[in-house]
């Protein structure tokens, strides 16, 4: 047990913390649209062209192969740098990028991991459904095999930036009659082949703010070489890499949302006179109890990243994720609150309130808090199901 | 950087676990055993035949030289067990004792000196004389008392409380006495800015709230995977399942945040008083909620003295207030310093 950062890793936080501030994008990073793809790609170049894109991504695929104790480290660097997340490029590198690593074919590899890296491709998700939601292994997206293609036919929902994606990875129905774990194909989807239409959809932050689109698939033609793993093992190849990184990137949130109770106390003594949330008023026990539990969050990321060093797979890290989630929406909920009566305004220059609203896909995406409750019960606790 | 514990330390809380388990189960409480005051005293020697009353005490003063981190792992257990929290007045004692150069060490370490505990009710003033109105726990038949504040610890006679009256503690297996000092001049007494024993009180305090978590929790799951209705384990339902997992989720971010904070101490990395009262409010949070949980999993049984799960909460409470209730916790949270 130790808190101590070896002579190597130190010297490669120092680097970080160096290239970072020299190399940090000085323009605000567009809320939407083409723009926003632009920022995004030209970001993760930049990362890649200095040296530091794919951190723990394997050499040979471009990566620079180091430790998750490294990938920590830069994700650290980055939260404190305040770095733009480039969202946009998260399901390529956080997702499909390791599942090609994991499970592709060594032609998969070749035409899609570097250009990942070097910020030339945007990847989406193609995993829900209108009626597959939680229960996601009910999908009922239908492939038929012909002539060594996939025809595929359905529709897929909640694709965030589906609209300025390239590729999708696409989970599709190949076997109706199997178990349904057991009927699913994972494949490399083209989202410029005929036959898709997206249809946007609107979130509930503010007007015109378009965020998923839905996905509808009439008689789009895959190649069978796009399936990655085998055909009909779609369900083991979504879950080998679903907890890739094993939490690492979850650091970045959880120092930038550290930093944003800080800013949150400056405001409080702002907006409420100097000493107003030191006192013991309700905004400052909230304030007391955040900063306390924001602590905790990190010190849950210092955990899970110890156990996946020593090898240690287990389903722990959704202790950290179920609390990350609550705890950033409190966050939110509360900086509301230091605004008072202004927080009855959704400026485009202060984000607070945009950010309140937008919390609220925190306990609902990649499994809802329910789901994950579920989860912890059986796998942890080991409660029957 | 690495939060899990080292094989010696493995060895170190598995060898104290299967003592307290012997020795020491909560069922120890339970009807007929007599429902006011405890006996955990008469093994406190034992404790320290084992070595865990000087485990953070240097090798050339009696101790067993490790340090913050060991100290706060012995104490998840001492939590788990509900070990009378006198026993923090034995740990202190050997660390004022040690500082002071004064020959209480020995019997200290032995555990053979008999301390009580101290918590200010009002108007208290602790340094080189100490006055005000206290709590004393579990001190009746104790020579010494300990009490522990932001300025310092001291260690006082019991002798010199006046106006001392038992009252019944809400945690009633714990002697509860009303005493009050007059310009008390301590024993030793020990300057906060001289030597980190506040943090280090909070940091232990914190620990047993977490053992008293991860207990409650571990007796809930467990109920829960038992106990039938409508045919099925109770444990099946999405209603107890999720009370459950909240419990675990708890558990461990006030796990991992006792572990920081202990670290943070151990290693004396910037951040002490940050990390440490966060530990104490997470972790006593994680307590008082879970151990309320854990009477709810329980249903009717719960509610009664033939389980554990009261004397769970029951001790949550008295950790918090323990030298600094969450109220006063949270001011300092908001005062201090934040690491960058």
């Amino acid at each position: 047990m130790d808190l101590k950062f070896s002579h190597a890793d130190r010297s490669f936080r120092d680097e970080a913390r160096a290239w970072l501030h020299a190399n940090l994008p000085r323009e605000r990073r567009p809320h939407s649209g083409d723009a926003m793809r632009q920022f995004d790609l030209a970001w993760q170049r930049r990362q890649f062209e200095g040296g530091w894109a794919g951190v723990s991504w394997p050499q040979e695929y471009g990566g620079l192969g180091l430790s998750l104790t490294r990938q920590l480290i830069w994700h650290e660097e980055y939260a404190r740098a305040d770095a733009p997340d480039n969202h946009l490029c998260f399901v390529a590198l956080n997702h499909a990028g390791p599942t090609l690593i994991a499970r592709g074919t060594a032609a998969q590899k070749r035409d899609h991991l570097s250009k990942i890296l070097r910020g030339e491709v945007i990847w989406c998700q193609g995993f829900s459904e209108p009626n597959s939601g939680s229960d996601l292994a009910s999908l009922r997206t239908q492939a038929r095999i012909e002539d060594g293609e996939l025809i595929v036919n359905g529709s897929k929902i909640w694709t965030s930036h589906g609209h300025l994606s390239d590729w999708q990875e696409l989970l599709v129905r190949t076997d109706a009659q199997s178990p349904k774990h057991k009927g699913i194909s994972w494949v490399i989807c083209d989202m410029k082949s005929p036959g898709i239409t997206l249809r946007p959809i609107e979130i509930m932050t503010s007007p015109n703010q378009v965020h998923f689109v839905q996905c509808f698939y009439d008689d789009v033609r895959i190649p069978l070489a796009n399936v990655v793993g085998e055909v009909n093992d779609g369900w083991n190849v979504a879950m080998s890499t679903l907890g890739f990184e094993r939490g690492t990137a979850q650091v970045r949130d959880q120092i930038r949302y550290a930093y944003l109770v800080e800013k949150m106390i400056r405001e409080a003594q702002r907006r409420l006179g100097s000493d107003s949330p030191l006192s013991n008023d309700e905004i400052g026990a909230r304030l007391a109890q955040l900063r306390a539990d924001m602590a905790a969050a990190r010190a849950m990321t210092y955990m899970v990243t110890s156990r996946a060093d020593a090898g240690l797979h287990d389903s722990r890290s959704s202790l950290m994720r179920a609390m990350v989630g609550d705890t950033q929406q409190r966050a939110r909920r509360l900086a509301l609150d230091i605004l008072g009566p202004d927080a009855l305004e959704n400026r485009e220059d202060d984000d607070w309130v945009y950010f309140y609203l937008r919390s609220f896909s925190i306990t609902i995406a990649a499994g809802t808090s329910q789901i994950q409750r579920n989860i912890i019960g059986e796998r942890v606790l080991g409660l029957p199901r | 950087m690495n939060f899990l514990l080292s094989d010696e330390q493995t060895q170190i809380v598995d060898s104290l676990g299967s003592f307290l388990a012997d020795r020491a189960p909560v069922s120890r409480f339970r009807p007929p055993a007599p429902q006011i005051g405890n006996a955990d005293r008469e093994f406190w020697p034992q404790v320290g035949e084992l070595g865990f009353l000087g485990i953070g005490l240097p090798e050339s003063q009696g101790g067993i030289g490790f340090g913050a981190a060991e100290e706060m792992l012995a104490y998840r257990e001492f939590g788990r067990h509900l070990l009378s929290p006198s026993i923090l007045g034995l740990t202190l004692a050997v660390r004022l004792a040690a500082r002071a150069g004064s020959p209480l060490l020995e019997a200290a370490l032995a555990g053979e000196l008999r301390v009580g505990l101290a918590n200010a009710r009002r108007d208290a003033k602790l340094g080189s004389d100490c006055s005000g109105e206290f709590h004393l726990f579990d001190a009746a038949d104790s020579s010494w008392v300990l009490i522990c504040g932001e300025a310092g610890a001291a260690l006082l006679r019991r002798s010199d409380f006046t106006d001392v009256s038992p009252v019944l503690g809400t945690d009633h297996v714990i002697g509860l006495e009303r005493g009050r000092l007059i310009a008390a001049r301590p024993e030793i007494w020990v300057d906060a800015a001289s030597e980190p024993v506040y943090s280090r009180a909070q940091l232990l305090l914190a620990a047993y709230a977490v053992g008293i978590a991860e207990a409650s929790r571990d007796m809930a799951v467990e109920y829960a995977k038992n106990r039938q209705q409508f045919g099925k384990p109770i444990g099946s339902f999405q209603a107890v399942k999720h009370l459950c997992a909240d419990m675990a989720i708890r558990t461990e971010a006030a796990l991992c945040q006792v572990i920081f904070a202990g670290l943070i101490q151990a290693e004396e990395q910037e951040g002490v008083d940050f990390h440490t009262v966060a530990a104490k409010l997470v972790a006593v949070d994680a307590a008082l909620k879970n151990a309320a949980s854990n009477i709810q999993v329980h249903g009717a049984i719960g509610f009664t003295a033939e389980t554990d799960a009261h004397s769970f909460l029951k001790r949550a409470h008295l950790v918090e207030q323990l030298w600094g209730d969450s109220r006063h916790q949270r001011h300092r949270m908001l005062a201090a310093a934040f690491p960058d």
